[in-house]
């Protein structure tokens, strides 16, 4: 049991270095003079510079951040409550409506923002932050519900019960014994919401007004002409401020789950 | 009907209430709609009227071409569940039940900030490092000079290795939260009862973990089947698949009613396979 | 109902927003408001290509005060489902060759009142006389740019330069050659090579048994210039299918060895035009936009600048240096004559390239 865990420790650090692989190259050859990736790795910070004069690109990237922001506040607290019920009771359409999950995963993205558009067009409901915000939390809200599912399925629904039992007011038992039971898969399903929305291209290409563009409308629709590395900068800066300004949180509350 | 019944049944419709008009006015009522198109002979927005029919979905039966991508890519997407979960539940277990403290929160967040970015532009990187001579090669001669050439761009394992890399966090976090919430006296007490660690995992920590693994596999099958940008960027004409079709069909052909059939075509095996192979995880889980 | 339900949740909103200092995000619910201004008008096109230069949108805005806007498409179907879901959104929307017709048709879009259009005499008369971008005898798209979809070849590495497009078959390039994955294109080029009508080829199995006999020679297929040039950079292929207007930018902006030629059994031509959105909110703005985009000063500007494909303006073309790649390109008269040009398509002919492209590509992976 001594070499498990040791082995299990150089696997997760493996693990992290994998997943960093493309993101270590994406950070490189945005400080490499090429316009089209090339090596030999030559150093020049031409793309950060230019990117400083991109004020379309800095719109966009700012566009994307904030929207991806509300979408993850809005999406984990509906997609938690949701999901709270899901463990916590057995009613009828429960399952129905745990399977509803799957299409909006399921389904293709190009043909959800088709049938978006088209039926936001029928309603009227005009193109805007709104109707991207719509598109983006009802993407997202399968995920979050999903991810806290998951951890409120292995928590023993004992331990909320005992505290009841001890004298705790529902909300002191929330607050004390069901949110930091939570905090993790909480967490995570923030995490998710986020990427989905920070990386979600088709609602913005069929929703966003003239004129307003977001980072992945900017890069999908290069078809044409292309994009520059300005791309890997933005990306980069992008990933550098979350990782300072979310392990800093980290450093200050525990969502871990340490007990 | 019980008194506490019906408060629940408040309490119910009040935590599910919203995500769930949420969902339906901007997911399921569009894809009903799209449902509908499916079984239109004409897009609808078009001028002329349209009447109904089941040609799309004859089309998916009469052209077999369409059945072959199905099949690989629902293969497609089991073989990138089995390596996520294969990869990512070791990689869980350690962040769960080896690191401990402050690390644990930061290991936790940087699992998922590389997916902070574009998958496109991910995707691209992943050429540079695949392709001949490219990083893999360089960083493989390093170690063993001499070593031939891996060539792995466009081929069948590049399009994994790019599909598992975009799902892996999925697998690693969905399973590090049922992981994480096994009380260590539990483990305790059965290794004072004198299971061996085998018997200890395969008897106590998988079925309990048991809702991560399925909860990581649905979030990553699902999606992987109707993959299209990793197969094609990496895969070259190595990857074929249904999702690529789908698109060709709302891109090229215009011809919505036909994508729709094959995305509802592909929803529905989708669905099919999770809700055989739920069941006996399930019976795995309750029967601790 | 449930159109003022959306008012007012979408200010709520947008005041969230703010509030949480994400003033930009916010600025997203405003454009709607303040359209149909006067000074403004709203283009539908590719992303980079010519219209949202932002060099080109400073000079037009300095002479005339009005600013420009960009909404992108990403396929011409999408486009259409733009202008449809978008009425009264749009001034000016970029139309090719092949769907200029299906927009006109559905009146999505509008005359170009030729009378505004200060250089319509100078432009070529076989494209701006063509029936694709007419109706009814008006002008429902005024050509703009024209270009060639033919075979792009690495200098350094394919010698002599070839002139048929049997090169895309020749077994000593086998792994050295890209097609765009489009299946409209590929079908082109197998009828070219079969010595069809490639708009209308009569005889797709013989098409597809061309393209199946691609299967060797792929290294792997393309869907943006951005990565074409990418991947010949990286030596990926030394021969592929390309526009006429990116080889030119690929040579001169990035110092590619690239060589173009069409093939003497043919090329595809098309040609794009600058349509006027029905009721467009600025069609006064839209026309001198237009106007502006056939000027000589602009297309010289982009077409050394940037890179483009050939103008429908003969007297721009004439101003460029003769030095230009572009020019020589395009300049082609022997290789023009060669060129089978876009035309429109039906529905049952699209759905039957697409899935003739379809099997062959299923053949590709096996």
């Amino acid at each position: 049991m001594k070499l498990g865990p040791a082995l299990l420790k150089v696997h997760l650090w493996l693990v992290l270095g994998f997943l960093y692989v493309p993101i270590v190259v994406m950070a490189a050859l945005g400080f490499n003079a090429s316009p089209l990736y090339a090596l030999p790795f030559e150093f020049d910070l031409v793309w950060y510079r230019a990117l400083a004069g991109n004020a379309k690109l800095i719109d966009a990237g700012i566009h994307s951040v904030g929207i991806a922001l509300v979408n993850t506040i809005i999406a984990t607290a509906l997609g938690t409550m949701a999901a709270l019920a899901f463990a916590r009771y057995t009613f009828r359409g429960r399952t129905v409506m745990q399977i509803l999950l799957f299409p909006p995963i399921a389904i293709p993205w190009l043909v959800i923002g088709t049938a978006m558009l088209v039926f936001f067009y029928w309603i009227d409901v005009r193109r805007g932050l709104f109707a991207i915000l719509l598109g983006h939390v009802a993407l997202s809200l399968p995920y979050v519900i999903v991810v806290v599912g998951a951890r409120l399925a292995t928590f023993p629904r004992a331990v909320e019960e005992a505290a009841a039992t001890l004298g705790a007011t529902p909300w002191q038992t929330f607050r004390r014994v069901t949110a930091p039971i939570l905090a993790p898969g909480v967490i995570g399903g923030a995490l998710f919401a986020f990427a989905v929305s920070f990386d979600q291209f088709v609602i913005s290409y069929f929703l966003a007004p003239p004129g307003v563009t977001t980072l992945p409308v900017e890069i999908y629709g290069a078809i044409r002409k292309g994009f520059t590395p300005e791309i890997n900068a933005i990306s980069t800066i992008i990933i550098v401020v979350s990782m300072g300004v979310l392990l800093l949180t980290a450093r200050f509350y525990r969502f871990g789950g340490e007990r | 009907m019980t008194v506490a019944d019906r408060r629940n049944r408040g309490t119910i419709l009040a935590l599910t209430g919203p995500a769930y008009l949420w969902l339906t006015a901007t997911i399921f009522l569009p894809l009903s709609a799209m449902l509908y198109c499916s079984f239109l002979d004409k897009s609808p927005l078009v001028p002329q009227p349209a009447s109904l029919t089941l040609r799309h979905y004859a089309a998916f039966i009469e052209k077999p071409v369409y059945q072959q991508l199905m099949l690989w890519s629902l293969e497609l997407g089991a073989i990138v569940t089995i390596c996520c979960l294969l990869i990512g539940y070791p990689a869980a277990l350690a962040l769960a039940k080896v690191i401990k403290g402050r690390w644990r929160e930061a290991m936790f967040l940087m699992v998922v900030l590389p997916f902070w970015s574009n998958a496109l532009v991910r995707t691209f990187s992943w050429t540079m490092v695949l392709r001949p001579g490219g990083l893999a090669d360089q960083a493989i001669h390093v170690v063993a000079p001499g070593a031939p050439a891996l060539n792995l761009l466009y081929s069948y394992p590049a399009v994994v290795i790019g599909l598992v890399h975009s799902y892996l966090p999925y697998m690693i976090l969905t399973c590090y939260i049922s992981l994480q919430a096994i009380d260590d006296s539990v483990i305790e007490a059965a290794r004072s009862l004198g299971a061996r660690s085998w018997a200890l995992f395969r008897r106590v920590v998988f079925p309990m973990s048991l809702p991560g693994v399925l909860a990581g596999s649905a979030l990553i099958f699902v999606p992987a089947v109707g993959s299209f940008m990793e197969p094609r960027i990496l895969g070259g004409t190595k990857g074929a698949t249904l999702g690529m079709a789908v698109e060709e069909q709302f891109t090229v052909t215009a011809n919505w009613p036909f994508g729709a059939a094959l995305s509802f075509l592909m929803l529905g095996a989708v669905l099919l396979i999770c809700l055989v192979l739920y069941p006996p995880a399930r019976k795995r889980m309750e029967g601790l | 109902m449930s159109k003022s339900i959306s008012r007012i949740t979408r200010r709520r909103f947008v005041a969230g927003a703010g509030a949480l200092g994400l003033g930009a995000a916010g600025a997203l619910g405003a454009p709607r408001i303040l359209r149909a201004q006067g000074g403004k008008i709203t283009v539908l096109n590719w992303q980079g290509y010519g219209t949202d230069e932002a060099w080109a949108l400073e000079a037009f805005n300095k002479a005339t005060g009005i600013e420009v806007v960009h909404d992108y498409f990403n396929s011409e179907p999408e486009m259409i489902t733009k202008l449809r879901t978008n009425p009264g959104a749009y001034d000016v929307v970029l139309t090719n060759s092949a769907w200029n017709g299906v927009a006109s048709a559905e009146g999505l879009i509008q005359p170009v009142d030729t009378a505004q259009i200060s250089h319509f005499n100078d432009l070529n008369p076989s494209l701006r006389d063509s029936a694709l971008l007419a109706k009814d005898g008006k002008v429902y798209g005024l050509s703009w740019v024209w270009g060639m979809t033919a075979i792009a070849y690495n200098t350094e590495k394919v010698s002599p330069a070839p002139v048929s497009v049997e090169v895309l078959w020749d077994p000593k390039l086998a792994k050295r050659i890209s097609l765009r994955d489009d299946a409209i294109e590929a079908v082109s080029y197998g009828a070219i090579a079969t010595g069809q009508d490639m708009n209308h080829p009569a005889d797709l199995a013989k098409v597809k048994e061309r393209l199946l006999a691609l299967k060797p020679q792929i290294a792997t297929l393309w869907s943006s210039e951005d990565e074409w040039n990418k991947l010949f950079q990286s030596g990926t292929f030394d021969v592929a299918v390309y526009w006429s207007g990116s080889a030119a930018r690929s040579k001169t902006n990035f110092k590619l060895p690239v060589g173009y030629f069409v093939p003497n059994e043919g090329g595809i031509g098309w040609f794009d035009g600058l349509a006027v959105a029905a009721n467009a909110p600025n069609s006064d703005g839209a026309h001198r936009f237009i106007d502006y985009m056939v000027d000589p000063t602009f297309y010289v500007e982009w077409a050394t600048k940037v890179g483009a494909p050939a103008s429908a303006n003969t007297k721009a073309n004439e101003q460029l240096p003769a030095e230009d790649v572009g020019r020589q390109i395009h300049a082609d008269q022997a290789a023009i004559e060669r060129l089978q040009f876009m035309a429109p398509l039906s529905d049952e002919e699209r759905q039957a390239f697409s899935d003739l492209w379809t099997e062959v590509k299923a053949e590709f992976a096996k």
